[in-house]
């Protein structure tokens, strides 16, 4: 069985036209955004000033680490990393798309939004969530 | 405000200890402090207890403080629990000061306790990774390590620091921690044995990184008229900072917080004479050592290389050994710091005694401290300073 890791976080495409997107907000006045989705701006400091918004699915690898070791769920080596959406926030995400090695990816490069599974739960559950993979071509030496 | 001063510190060694409950390291901690303090332990009037995960550890979710100090012959006196992860006790330390600031108590205890082995390890990570917001943070697998890992990396794309650099200042740490007797690895350690240890994410290695501990740290605070009845060595907390963790600005708070403690003493980072940060990963220091104001990003390898920051040094850091060898016991580490400093403003620091710049020992000492992980920036950032 697939579980989303949370509901209303994302958008997985359902066919190859569908694009896969992010769920966040945006501020209607200052035009912060966040991700996951808030109901306040920590700029304005408004209540009434945020709306739904989608991002992605490009973005820059901010930076990443390599990890040799696992939480439950987990299988190392995987990697962690930060992505800068380009219509949005930082968010912290799985990589995948390269191989689990320092030299598979560089910092500011092209990354793209994949959902995809992150893990198993402790039922065997395979859990949904968003990972970012390298562009090819894009950005890359 | 009326000023807070420090007249007694102690702490139950850093380590692991299965025959030992939370409650049993609460007691040695709380009464070394008093007997360093000489005090009458009648007198406190009240105490700030803090303490992250020992609702996941030992099932103790409320009243921590309570049945804690309780063991430790505390009944009646008001007793506040205080939680903010890594953070929790220079949290405690920090209420501590503004109560008897206020002129509320003149006698007031904080105490820092952490129970981490538990004979079952899962356990223990199951309870530390709710440091980060766990539903998101959690749900996708966040580790500490990587947050280190990440901003190290980030560092190395722009002002050149390397994996030996991180080596470095891992040896100068645990050669401290092997001075140090309450630490939980005594064990010196040469930059290639760092080196050449398993890789847990690159850049670091597994003696660069901090492993779980148990331990317990406490501290006498007291008004100026009780300090000078026990002691003729006034140290004072000349400042406390609290900031929670940004998202919005250049800052993720860290620097806002060093700024906030520079200007309630009165002082800048050109002043400070010793300095214990937070190194849960022990290359972290240099990016406190940058976020504090302490030196530049783009020195701190020439600096390394000097000894800048080690015992003999202009500015040592981590004389305890950091969190990496004293060990770290979250709820305890933030005290543990406090104790450190305090030790060395005296002159009690034993064989890593550092020497002060304009007296025997430092007079002007700075503890860095934070704690948890909420999208993007730490939870709690606090940045504590003493003066004699």
């Amino acid at each position: 069985m697939k579980l989303p890791l949370k509901e209303g976080l994302f958008h997985q495409p359902e066919s190859g036209q569908d694009k896969p997107y992010l769920i966040g907000s945006r501020c209607s006045v200052c035009g912060y955004t966040s991700f996951p989705k808030k109901e306040v701006c920590l700029k304005c400091l408004r209540d009434d000033t945020m709306e739904e918004a989608r991002f992605g699915p490009y973005a820059t690898l901010d930076s990443f680490a390599v990890m040799q070791v696992a939480p439950p769920g987990f299988f190392p080596p995987y990697i962690q990393g930060y992505v800068k959406l380009n219509d949005g926030p930082k968010v912290f995400t799985l990589i995948t798309g390269c191989e689990p090695k320092e030299d598979a990816l560089q910092l500011g490069e092209a990354m793209e939004l994949v959902i995809d599974k992150i893990r198993e739960d402790e039922n065997g559950h395979e859990i949904i969530g968003w990972k970012f993979k390298p562009v090819t071509g894009r950005g890359r030496p | 405000m009326r000023e807070a001063f420090i007249i007694g510190v102690g702490m139950h060694k850093f380590g692991k200890f299965l025959d030992k409950g939370l409650r049993e390291l609460t007691k040695v901690a709380v009464w070394e402090a008093i007997h360093d303090a000489a005090i009458d332990p009648k007198l406190i009037e009240a105490a700030y207890f803090g303490n992250a995960q020992a609702g996941l550890t030992i099932g103790q979710e409320a009243i921590r403080g309570q049945v804690m100090l309780r063991h430790a012959g505390f009944e009646g006196i008001p007793i506040v629990n205080v939680e903010g992860a890594c953070a929790s006790s220079a949290i405690a330390l920090r209420e501590a000061m503004i109560t008897v600031g206020a002129g509320l108590y003149d006698v007031v205890l904080a105490v820092g306790a952490e129970k981490m082995y538990l004979n079952d390890t899962a356990k223990s990570i199951a309870a530390m990774s709710t440091n980060a917001d766990v539903e998101l943070m959690g749900g996708m697998g966040f580790q500490f390590t990587a947050s280190y890992a990440m901003t190290l990396r980030k560092y190395m794309q722009a002002y050149g620091w390397t994996q030996e650099l991180f080596a470095k200042v891992a040896s100068k740490s645990k050669y401290n921690g092997s001075l140090n007797p309450y630490a939980q690895y005594q064990k010196a350690m040469s930059i290639g044995e760092i080196l050449s240890s398993r890789v847990v994410s690159w850049p670091l290695t597994l003696y660069m990184c901090s492993t779980m501990a148990d331990g317990a740290a406490a501290a006498i605070v007291c008004s100026k008229k009780i300090a000078r009845r026990y002691t003729t060595q006034l140290i004072s907390i000349a400042a406390s900072s609290l900031r929670s963790g940004e998202v919005t600005g250049e800052d993720d708070g860290q620097k806002r917080a060093a700024q906030e403690a520079y200007t309630m003493a009165g002082l800048g980072p050109e002043d400070i004479e010793v300095a214990e940060v937070h190194d849960a990963m022990a290359p972290g220091e240099l990016f406190r050592i940058e976020k504090l104001g302490f030196c530049k990003a783009e020195d701190i390898s020439h600096r390394v290389d000097e000894g800048y920051f080690s015992l003999t040094g202009r500015l040592p850091v981590n004389t305890s050994g950091g969190l990496t060898s004293r060990g770290h016991p979250i709820g305890a580490t933030g005290l543990g710091q406090i104790a450190e400093l305090v030790w060395q403003m005296r002159g009690n620091a034993g064989a890593r005694q550092v020497r002060g710049r304009s007296s025997h020992h430092p007079r002007i000492a700075l503890a860095q401290n934070s704690g948890g992980y909420v999208e993007g920036s730490p939870a709690a950032l606090t940045v504590t300073i003493l003066k004699t």
